[in-house]
């Protein structure tokens, strides 16, 4: 009889949080280096997010052992094959960068833009990792339901894109941000990220076949299906392609995709943890 | 690196009388737990932070209407190639010189990451100590020149320590007479060492299919999934971020050009 290891709810936020903050920086990242002049506030609000979420993160990750002290004992090893050593070293990783990307986009000089926008390149490889790797982490088990497909990764991935273009987007709207160009790019990044996370969650449901019980039926089904599948990602897209112009709408359609990659997380963990 | 050493539980010669199981609980100083009705007489139900013996009491009516028993002590196997081992986050789960496998408990620092690794269940968490436990394999007795307390406790002689290879060589006799003598399913479980993980240290003859006993039928390294889900990452990650380059992409303007953000 296998075992589950009762990761609680810490654990389901700190995977939220880390899709978010992994997103939102690579977001404002790619906005730095392909985008224009337009799409400042897009980058500011994604590094800055990126900031406090991944000090979260690291909080949560540390409260969750119990005894605070003891992740000191992570720090002796380093594993480049075991998801939870390497993955406990990339946040510290991934949140020096978005400290420094942080500080740098405080400077409008030439040179500080120019190194900002290096800086975010190899950072943006570090918020892919922390977006992905817990997808990694949870199919690296002996627990069927979390092993049996291997697109755990790349679903996290793309939901940590899409609740991070979600966040920002929100962020513009709350801050007035929201008449620009943009917001209108920054949209459609998330519809991308949001058609791929639906074509990844069907592949990964196919591919779990019959060990996908634990959530396509039974008490968490509806929180599957309703809060995820189709308030989480099909209403977002169909509000995106029908009523784009209305921006109360798109910040209600960014909420829903926020609660969607929550619903994510909280259902493929919790489902088979009594 | 020491001879490897191992545990040999030959079912066939297992009387269901648990001393193993209590001699685990005193030699190891595990407290009791509060017993739990599972449908026979097996207690517990399965490994526990405190519970590393367990002799499982499987009942299988007959063709005649009788009940046969199977009985079969059950405990950590030591793999060659161990989940658990390779999931620790800390070094703290490591292998001894004799190809056991031990927790430091100092060392632990409660992340569980190991007990969703074991292919068998046996990993448990002591939520009173905040870290990971499961068999030592009696890490002080064998460094002692002493055997595992639960070998040393079976009567009949079903629990055998020692050598690994001379363990195998005497376990494939056995599993041979079994078959001469009609027990057809009789079968070594965890001997092999090419393809069981790398061999269980702690090793099995059983009377009937794996699955009888709770075991899975091939165990697998949960971290043969790391490399393939890595580079199907690596491909969303893509997917990703051309996607996010064409929506934030300037057309008709040189990368980066006139931005004083």
């Amino acid at each position: 009889m296998l075992k589950t290891p009762d990761w609680g709810m810490m654990i389901v936020f700190y995977f939220f949080l880390g899709g978010i903050a992994g997103g939102s920086y690579f977001t404002a990242a790619i906005a730095d280096n392909f985008g224009g002049p337009r799409d400042r506030q897009v980058i500011r609000l994604g590094y800055w997010l990126s900031l406090p979420l991944v000090l979260i993160c690291g909080i949560l990750l540390i409260a969750d052992l119990g005894v605070p002290a003891r992740f000191l004992n992570m720090l002796f090893t380093f594993k480049f094959w075991d998801p939870m050593s390497i993955g406990a070293w990339m946040v510290g990783v991934f949140g020096l960068f978005s400290f420094l990307s942080c500080v740098l986009s405080l400077s409008s000089s030439e040179a500080m833009v120019t190194l900002r926008r290096k800086v975010s390149l190899v950072g943006t490889l570090a918020g892919f990792f922390l977006a992905s790797y817990t997808g990694v982490l949870l199919s690296a088990t002996a627990l069927p339901f979390w092993s049996e497909a291997r697109l755990m990764g790349a679903l996290f991935l793309a939901s940590g894109a899409s609740t991070g273009m979600a966040a920002i987007s929100l962020l513009l709207f709350l801050s007035g941000g929201s008449t620009g160009e943009a917001w209108g790019k920054v949209k459609r990044a998330d519809r991308y990220s949001m058609i791929l996370e639906l074509v990844i969650l069907a592949v990964f449901l196919g591919l779990l076949g019959s060990a996908a019980a634990p959530i396509i039926q039974g008490q968490f089904a509806p929180l599957f299906w309703g809060g995820l599948v189709v308030a989480g990602l099909v209403v977002p897209l169909v509000l995106d392609f029908v009523g784009s112009k209305a921006k109360t709408l798109v910040a209600l359609s960014a909420i829903l995709v926020l609660a969607g990659g929550f619903i994510l997380r909280y259902v493929l963990l919790m489902s088979i943890q009594a | 690196m020491a001879r490897t050493l191992a545990m040999f539980t030959d079912i066939s010669l297992c009387i269901g009388c648990r001393a193993c199981q209590v001699a685990c609980k005193q030699w190891n100083e595990l407290p009791m737990e509060d017993p739990e009705w599972t449908g026979t007489y097996q207690n517990h139900a399965h490994f526990t932070d405190k519970t590393y013996r367990l002799v499982r009491f499987v009942e299988k009516p007959q063709a005649d209407g009788r009940l046969q028993w199977d009985l079969m002590s059950d405990v950590c196997k030591h793999c060659a190639q161990a989940g658990c081992l390779e999931a620790c986050p800390t070094g703290a789960i490591y292998r001894t010189e004799y190809g056991t496998v031990n927790i430091n408990q100092d060392a632990c620092n409660g992340c569980r990451y190991c007990v969703s690794s074991c292919p068998f269940g046996v990993v448990a968490f002591n939520h009173d100590t905040g870290r990971a436990s499961k068999c030592t394999f009696c890490n002080d007795r064998i460094h002692n020149g002493l055997g595992p307390a639960c070998a040393k406790a079976c009567p009949t002689e079903s629990i055998q320590f020692g050598f690994r290879d001379e363990l195998v060589a005497k376990a494939e006799k056995r599993v041979a007479k079994l078959k001469e003598m009609g027990y057809k399913e009789a079968r070594l479980y965890g001997a092999d060492s090419n393809d069981f993980l790398g061999g269980l240290n702690a090793f099995f003859l059983l009377l009937d299919k794996p699955g009888t006993y709770n075991l899975p039928d091939k165990p697998k390294l949960p971290q043969r999934n790391v490399f393939v889900d890595s580079l199907l990452s690596v491909g969303s990650a893509v997917l990703v971020g051309l996607g996010a380059i064409v929506a934030f992409r300037e057309r008709g303007q040189g990368k980066g050009g006139g931005d004083n953000a």
